[in-house]
């Protein structure tokens, strides 16, 4: 089966939408990146890669209950398919069998 | 926190414009998260400006792309507006059908001028050729006046009579061919003509053709050679009809000879298919052009001449060309001057008046007249459905509220709301169409035509571009008004009518009513112009009368002798008498050059008179008639007496003239004055009260009468006894086969004849009577809606007001005031408008009716009483309901 690439960027995404455990969405899907990652990302940039990962079929979405601090906006809130839990297993465990390729002295 | 900052208000005014909708949530509750954390941990300024760089970062297709809703939301929708639009339907029914039924009749009035309109749109509009044929017609200009007319220019000399531009060919190479055409049986001389094989002898309608007219023409030929038929002068071309009565069959009939008035031998060359009636020229047989020009009397009263160009926008320079060739040939010195143009073929029907000498407007009018007609009535009948929904928008509000509410688009409801409409739309058509077929046959009769229904292309089209139509204008308020509603607002608090649109609404129905009564008036105009010109009184006796050619033995003066004294003898025969016209529709005029000649040898004016000032021409009808002729048509006389066989110099020396002509020569005291006719002299011995030689279109002109016992030309008259007609006529044709064999026995009845001038008038009132009822009905039921629906909105109201003690009268006072002030008003708008249109409608008339008050009154207090009635009827019901039930519902 030829394997669906994943961009570096959407991995971590994925990888976040993963960790938050259903609690996903965009604002601290972005605040998690900066703090885990100390990389300087834009909410945009975040919503571009979700929606992606969902037309890829790696996540999917459902909207919230509304929330007051967001003027009674709802949110969308992301889960990992089972698809994006196997892409993830299969990326990890390549880097694993590539790591094992090289020599422990590095 | 009333201090809250905000993010940038045209920042997020950019996002909701650009975002689509189903992404515009998520993104700006996002966003709006962002900032309020920015600003508790960056502060203001870097909140707001990464606010503003996070929208301009969301600018990327996958924000800005708008979702779309999959095929099966889209039938699964529809569907569901289908059976939304059904219940509506079902649980309205009254509202619906008076919606159905209102458009129904309204497509029904639209489909019926569409066939009218397209039957005299094809009329002369089938010929091959038909872009490069025109028509010849002539511009006379004589003593300061200008009269056009279809007559073609001819010239006399010692040879006979000749075409000046007859050759015209040869000057212009743009002209391809020319035709003549002279029709045997009009008014004035002519009359159907009598054709024999064997003991086979029957009268038909024949014209006279020159060889190109089969070419040139699309009639088409069955039988024989097109080209060469009318070649020879003692060729002939006879239709299918005459073939198969006269040798069985088309293919029989060429090469035969049949004798024509008893007279001359024809050979029929060619046998054509019958003419259509969608073709001004009807003829049963045609003649060849060169017996026209040498053999045959001159029976029509103006020979048409139609050209052939090698291409239709040559008009112009063949213009220049003849009227060159004309003027070379014509006596320069000549009182009147001839100009000649060009008009297309195919208009010759529609555009056959002539103003200025030019052709201008005709049956065109009507035409144009009831194409606004068709539109007005379809529009009153869309004001309808929109004033009925308009109504109902209360109702249907809350459908929209709700609606909204569970996340229906805008788009969408207009989609529902117009898709309704265009389905009821659809259920009018279905009605029309049924309502068409069946009254086909009776339209059919009205207007004297065959028209069918077939279902083509175009009318295909029409009958598709109607529903559309209707179903737009008429669901257009309820589409754009109710769809834009604010969901909270409607569902909070009931929906009030504002005012404007309670004003839009009264102004429809206004509206409606303007054009209902204007109509009404027009109507009633039309119908009592019609009346009057066919009872007017004509000043004479046209009941009773029958008149026959004078033709084969009759022409003879033994045999007129004969038939006039044994027809005297028949049972039921009052008078028998003789004029050189027909006496309804006198078509000839001396003495004012109208048809391009002069009628004496040395261009002296016709007609003198004593006292008559040289060169002042007077436009005299004149007549021969015999000695009993005043009493046969029982005229007047003002002046003088009559003509008499006791006085032996009148058959030479007596001459009438009646009252105009007095006028119009300047006499003072008639009687006895010297007047003179041709080579005849003599002197008037009475005046005759004015009557109409002709078309009430005209006005009376003067008429100079002289006695002849006998002459070979013009008509018998027969005055009948009422109510012995049928006998009489079979004692009369027993006579006339006695005395002349050789020809059929055809008569007519003057007062049928005279009806027939006025056939179009007599359609468009009869039309114009139909819609304006339509008009009134289709108004009354949208009125009724009206009134319905008010009633039904006041139900609490008029339940109060009873138990407090109002009576019925209050109840329907108050329901009917409202609206009959509406009808007041559009009265006070049409009055005027109808007035002023129909007052340019009578000016075609040179008799016509008074437009008097009481045309308006019967039309306002018409409408006012058809409106009280379709209120009362509710009011009524209304007004008696039981207050306990009224109250009791909610």
């Amino acid at each position: 089966m030829k394997r669906v690439y994943l961009g570096e960027f959407e991995e971590i995404v994925l990888l976040l939408v993963a960790a938050l455990q259903g609690e996903a969405y965009g604002v601290n899907i972005t605040h998690e990146i900066i703090a885990q990652t100390s990389r300087e990302v834009r909410i945009n940039q975040v919503h571009a890669s979700l929606q992606r990962l969902e037309e890829k079929g790696m996540i999917t979405s459902r909207m919230s209950n509304p929330v007051a601090e967001r003027g009674g906006r709802r949110k969308r809130l992301f889960t990992v398919t089972a698809y994006g839990t196997q892409t993830l297993h299969d990326i990890k465990e390549v880097r694993a069998h590539l790591w094992n390729l090289v020599p422990a002295s590095i | 926190m009333s201090n809250k900052q905000l993010p940038p208000r045209w920042a997020n005014q950019l996002l909701r414009w650009y975002c689509a909708s189903h992404l515009l949530e998520e993104v700006e509750g996002d966003l709006q998260e962002e900032f309020d954390y920015q600003l508790k941990h960056s502060g203001v300024f870097k909140a707001k400006l990464d606010y503003i760089r996070s929208v301009f970062g969301f600018m990327k297709p996958f924000a800005i792309k708008r979702k779309h809703y999959t095929s099966t939301s889209i039938t699964t929708m529809t569907k569901h507006y289908l059976l939304v639009a059904f219940r509506n339907v079902v649980r309205h029914k009254t509202f619906a059908t008076l919606n159905v039924f209102g458009l129904a009749l309204g497509m029904t009035c639209c489909l019926f001028i569409y066939l009218w309109i397209q039957d005299e749109r094809s009329m002369d509009n089938f010929h091959t050729n038909g872009d490069r044929l025109f028509n010849v017609y002539q511009t006379i200009t004589a003593d300061g006046r200008i009269e056009g007319s279809y007559n073609t220019p001819m010239q006399f000399d010692s040879l006979g009579p000749k075409i000046p531009i007859a050759d015209i060919t040869q000057v212009a190479p743009e002209v391809k061919a020319i035709s003549f055409y002279a029709t045997g049986y009009e008014l004035p001389w002519g009359h159907p003509e009598t054709l024999q094989v064997g003991n086979s002898i029957h009268k038909w309608n024949g014209a006279r053709a020159n060889e190109n007219f089969l070419t040139m023409f699309s009639y088409p030929v069955i039988a024989g050679d097109a080209a060469t038929a009318l070649k020879d002068i003692k060729g002939m071309a006879i239709s299918r009809k005459l073939a198969d009565v006269y040798f069985g069959s088309p293919e029989n009939a060429v090469g035969k000879s049949i004798r024509y008035e008893n007279r001359i031998d024809f050979v029929v060359n060619a046998v054509f298919e019958n003419v259509t009636s969608n073709s001004t020229q009807q003829f049963d047989f045609l003649l060849n052009w060169e017996s026209q020009m040498t053999q045959l009397a001159w029976a029509s009263p103006a020979p048409l001449t139609s050209l052939l160009l090698t291409d239709a926008s040559e008009t112009k320079s063949v213009e220049t060309k003849l009227n060159r060739l004309l003027q070379s040939r014509m006596d320069p010195n000549a009182p009147y001057k001839i100009e000649l143009g060009l008009q297309p073929y195919r208009d010759q029907y529609l555009v056959a008046q002539f103003v200025n000498g030019k052709p201008q407007g005709g049956r065109f009018e009507y035409i144009r007249i009831f194409t606004y007609v068709a539109l007005f009535i379809l529009i009153i009948a869309c004001i309808n459905f929109m004033n009925l929904a308009t109504a109902r928008s209360i109702k249907r509000a809350k459908e929209v509220g709700v609606r909204k509410v569970v996340g229906s688009t805008r788009a969408g409801l207009i989609g529902q709301f117009f898709g309704e409409s265009v389905v009821l739309a659809l259920l009018g058509l279905l009605l029309s169409v049924a309502l068409v077929v069946t009254l086909l046959p009776a339209f059919n009769l009205f207007t004297g035509k065959h028209v069918q229904l077939e279902f083509n292309l175009p009318i295909v089209l029409l009958l598709l571009s109607l529903v559309v139509f209707t179903g737009l204008v008429s669901g257009s308020y309820p589409a754009l008004f109710l769809s834009g509603l604010k969901p909270a607002g409607i569902l909070k608090n009931s929906l009030r009518f504002s005012k404007s649109s309670i004003w839009f609404r009264k102004g429809l129905a206004t509206f409606q009513f303007v054009i209902s009564i204007a109509l009404l008036i027009a109507t009633i105009v039309m119908t009592q112009q019609t009346q009057f010109i066919r009872n007017t009184n004509i000043g004479y006796d046209r009941e009773n009368m029958v008149y026959i050619s004078v033709e084969g033995e009759l022409a003879t003066p033994q045999g007129y002798q004969r038939f006039k004294q044994q027809a005297s003898e028949v049972s039921g025969v009052l008078m028998v008498d003789r004029a050189s016209e027909t006496p309804h529709a006198m078509t000839f005029v001396v003495d004012r050059a109208e048809d391009g000649k002069t009628e004496t040898a040395d261009n002296s004016d016709a007609i003198n008179w004593e006292g008559k000032e040289k060169g002042t021409p007077t436009g005299f009808k004149p007549m021969s008639v015999g000695f009993d002729f005043i009493p046969t048509m029982n005229l007047k006389i003002a002046d003088g007496r009559g003509f008499s066989r006791q006085f032996a110099t009148d058959s030479a020396d007596a001459f009438m003239v009646n009252e105009e002509a007095v006028k119009q020569m300047g006499l003072k005291d008639p009687i006895g004055k010297w007047v003179s006719a041709w080579n005849k002299r003599g002197h008037i011995i009475g005046v005759l009260k004015n009557y109409n030689t002709h078309s009430l279109h005209e006005p009376i002109k003067p008429l100079i009468v002289d006695v002849k016992e006998y002459e070979n030309f013009g008509v018998l008259l027969v005055r009948i006894e009422n109510g012995k007609t049928k006998e009489t006529l079979e004692g009369l044709e027993h006579v006339y086969k006695s005395i002349n064999p050789n020809y059929a026995f055809a008569y007519q009845f003057l007062d049928e004849e005279y009806n027939k001038l006025y056939h179009t008038e007599h359609v468009v009132a009869q039309l114009s009577n139909a819609f304006a009822i339509l008009a009134i009905i289709i108004s009354c039921l949208g009125l009724l809606g009206l009134v319905m629906f008010s009633a039904e909105q006041r139900t609490k109201e008029f339940g109060i007001r009873k138990v407090l003690g109002a009576s019925v009268n209050n109840i329907v006072s108050l329901l009917s005031l409202d609206f009959l002030k509406l009808v007041l008003l559009s009265f006070c708008i049409a009055a005027p408008l109808a007035g002023y249109v129909m007052h340019q409608w009578l000016q075609g008339f040179a008799y016509k009716i008074e437009l008097s008050w009481w045309i308006f009154a019967t039309s306002g207090v018409t409408a006012v009483l058809i409106a009280f009635l379709t209120i009362a009827f509710q009011a009524l019901q209304s007004a008696t309901t039981n207050p306990v039930k009224s109250l009791k519902t909610e």
